[in-house]
């Protein structure tokens, strides 16, 4: 197909239409945008133009930064005094351990290259609660147990983009200085500087924003100058080479702290961001490449095991650590099995950047978020049945 | 001309422990929930609950940590399939119910400022607060119309 405008239409439409198919049965949205983009994509029924497969990247940027940025919220006073211990030691220890138990693995036992091995684990912190936040709903979970897993998929994401930063930072500058021998002290200053560059940078395009928020009279104002300002912010940070992801959720973090009517600046972006998410998540299906999947088995499999193994165990250490309850330190983990948009995200960052390894990294990514999907809710319940905070 | 000077003073407020059934009570023969400002003992303004949140009390889950959260579906809601009882009229407390991040005015502002940040953020009423952050009055965009109507000497 090359008419975009028909392809873009037909797109969003039959995205509304599987999503209402498929919470039916119990799965979210994003299950069901991935699915679409993979029948209707260049692997299977070639129905998506090629204008719109080339805008890929720009979409998928654009989406990110808009997702940074709301995760930034996360930073609020507000939230930070009353995000509890058993949540911050639990969700830190959780992203950390998919980290580290992936990257080990995989430089190791599979002896994958150093920096795709930290890139494989730093995508592997992620979680995605739509699934989970889907069977709390549908079976009314309330209690402890609820709380917590609701408190840690909530900040989660936050603790991502960052472990995702350093990664990309240390695995950019192996991948450039692969025999230099001031390696170490230049690994460490590429990495210092593109998460201290984002900070400024957020930090400057939030006060920017604030002084210019003054200005505007309409809703549909603050609109434009919000949508205007995190993209300003975007193209600032790809241009200086600073981390986008942080950049845009530091952008986040310090207007929340900074501005008393912040929360209508986010809620703003909500008008407009859900058919942006509905195409990246198509677009994110659309790209997989069947073809590279059947050689990357044995990596996708592992994958799958070890992120989950590595939550499981990151929960149950953090759980200990801040005298969480027995149900919460058994059983959380299974509650974080689902991984979406920002790790997705993070894959087609990778695959940008990295045009030969990036290609295995999105490919995998993007088959065992489908996996991922299609088990989590039945993850999700078990853990909560298991926990006693629902009974079916 | 302020918001203070035009501003009405009495107003229904609630505290943090007022139980859902006293708040419903309160206004049970009114045409429409207005916004309830959250005072504390000293009157400083905590919060507002309007009538979605007194919807959002029965969804299973706490919307504040879920607006945090990217790629959520929009939950269907059927008031009419709710899960309630009578119990949870007491159960439920303003403090589990109320907004934290609310729109608030200072008694001191123009009017034109009033108005600008009414129709910004799409509200028609504004509790409004004095220096210290105490609750002083609230101010409705009618009152302001009602201003300018004046003025123009169309109604006396």
């Amino acid at each position: 197909m090359s008419n975009t405008i028909l392809g873009l239409g037909f797109i969003l439409i039959a995205g509304l239409l599987s999503a209402k198919v498929i919470k039916k049965i119990g799965f979210p949205a994003v299950t069901a945008y991935l699915l679409l983009g993979i029948f209707i994509g260049p692997s299977v029924l070639k129905l998506v133009p090629v204008g719109i497969l080339n805008a890929s990247g720009l979409i998928s940027n654009i989406v990110l930064g808009i997702i940074a940025f709301g995760i930034g919220q996360n930073f609020s006073r507000y939230h930070l005094r009353r995000i509890g211990r058993s949540v911050l030691w639990i969700s830190v220890l959780e992203a950390c351990g998919a980290w580290i138990l992936v990257t080990s693995v995989f430089y190791f036992l599979l002896q994958q290259p150093f920096y795709l091995s930290l890139l494989f684990g730093s995508i592997a912190s992620a979680t995605a609660p739509a699934a989970t936040v889907m069977v709390i709903r549908e079976y009314r979970s309330k209690g402890n147990f609820t709380d917590t897993l609701l408190g840690v998929v909530a900040i989660d994401d936050a603790w991502c983009l960052i472990i995702f930063a350093i990664s990309l930072a240390i695995s950019q500058a192996i991948y450039a200085h692969t025999v230099a021998t001031s390696f170490l002290v230049n690994v460490f200053l590429q990495t210092l500087l593109s998460i201290f560059g984002a900070f400024a940078l957020g930090a400057l395009s939030a006060l920017f924003l604030s002084i210019l928020y003054r200005f505007v009279r309409t809703p549909t104002e603050l609109l434009i100058l919000t949508l205007g300002l995190v993209l300003l912010n975007i193209g600032i940070a790809t241009w200086l080479n600073l981390s986008v992801l942080l950049a845009s959720m530091f952008l986040g973090a310090v207007l929340v702290n900074l501005n008393r009517y912040s929360f209508k600046f986010f809620d703003s972006l909500k008008m407009i961001d859900s058919p942006l998410f509905l195409l990246f998540f198509v677009l994110a299906g659309a790209n997989l490449e069947i073809h590279i999947l059947s050689s990357l088995g044995m990596i996708a499999l592992s994958y799958l095991i070890l992120r989950v193994m590595g939550k499981v165990i990151g929960v149950s250490l953090g759980a200990k650590i801040s005298n969480a309850t027995t149900s919460v330190r058994k059983y959380l983990g299974f509650g974080l099995v689902p991984q979406a948009g920002v790790a997705l995200g993070c894959a087609l960052i990778a695959k940008s950047d990295f045009p030969e390894a990036g290609n295995m990294i999105f490919t995998a990514i993007v088959a065992t978020t489908v996996v991922y999907e299609l088990i989590g809710p039945l993850c999700t319940k078990y853990a909560l049945r298991k926990a006693g905070d629902i009974i079916i | 001309m302020q918001v203070k000077e035009i501003m009405s003073k009495e107003v229904i407020s609630v505290k943090r422990s007022t139980k859902l059934k006293e708040l419903l009570e309160i206004f049970k023969n009114f045409h429409i929930f207005p916004l309830v400002p959250v005072i504390e003992e000293n009157r400083r303004l905590v919060g507002v609950v309007s009538f979605r949140n007194i919807i959002d009390t029965f969804q299973s889950y706490r919307p504040n940590v879920l607006k945090l959260i990217p790629f959520l579906d929009e939950e269907e809601q059927d008031i009419f399939k709710m899960d309630i009882n009578e119990d949870m009229g007491n159960l439920v407390a303003v403090e589990d119910i109320m907004e934290h991040e609310y729109i608030s005015i200072r008694e001191d502002v123009s009017l034109e400022e009033a108005y600008n940040l009414m129709k910004l953020h799409l509200k028609e009423e504004l509790p409004v607060i004095d220096k210290a952050g105490r609750l002083a009055g609230r101010i409705g965009i009618f009152d302001i119309i009602g201003v300018v109507f004046r003025e123009k000497g169309i109604i006396k």
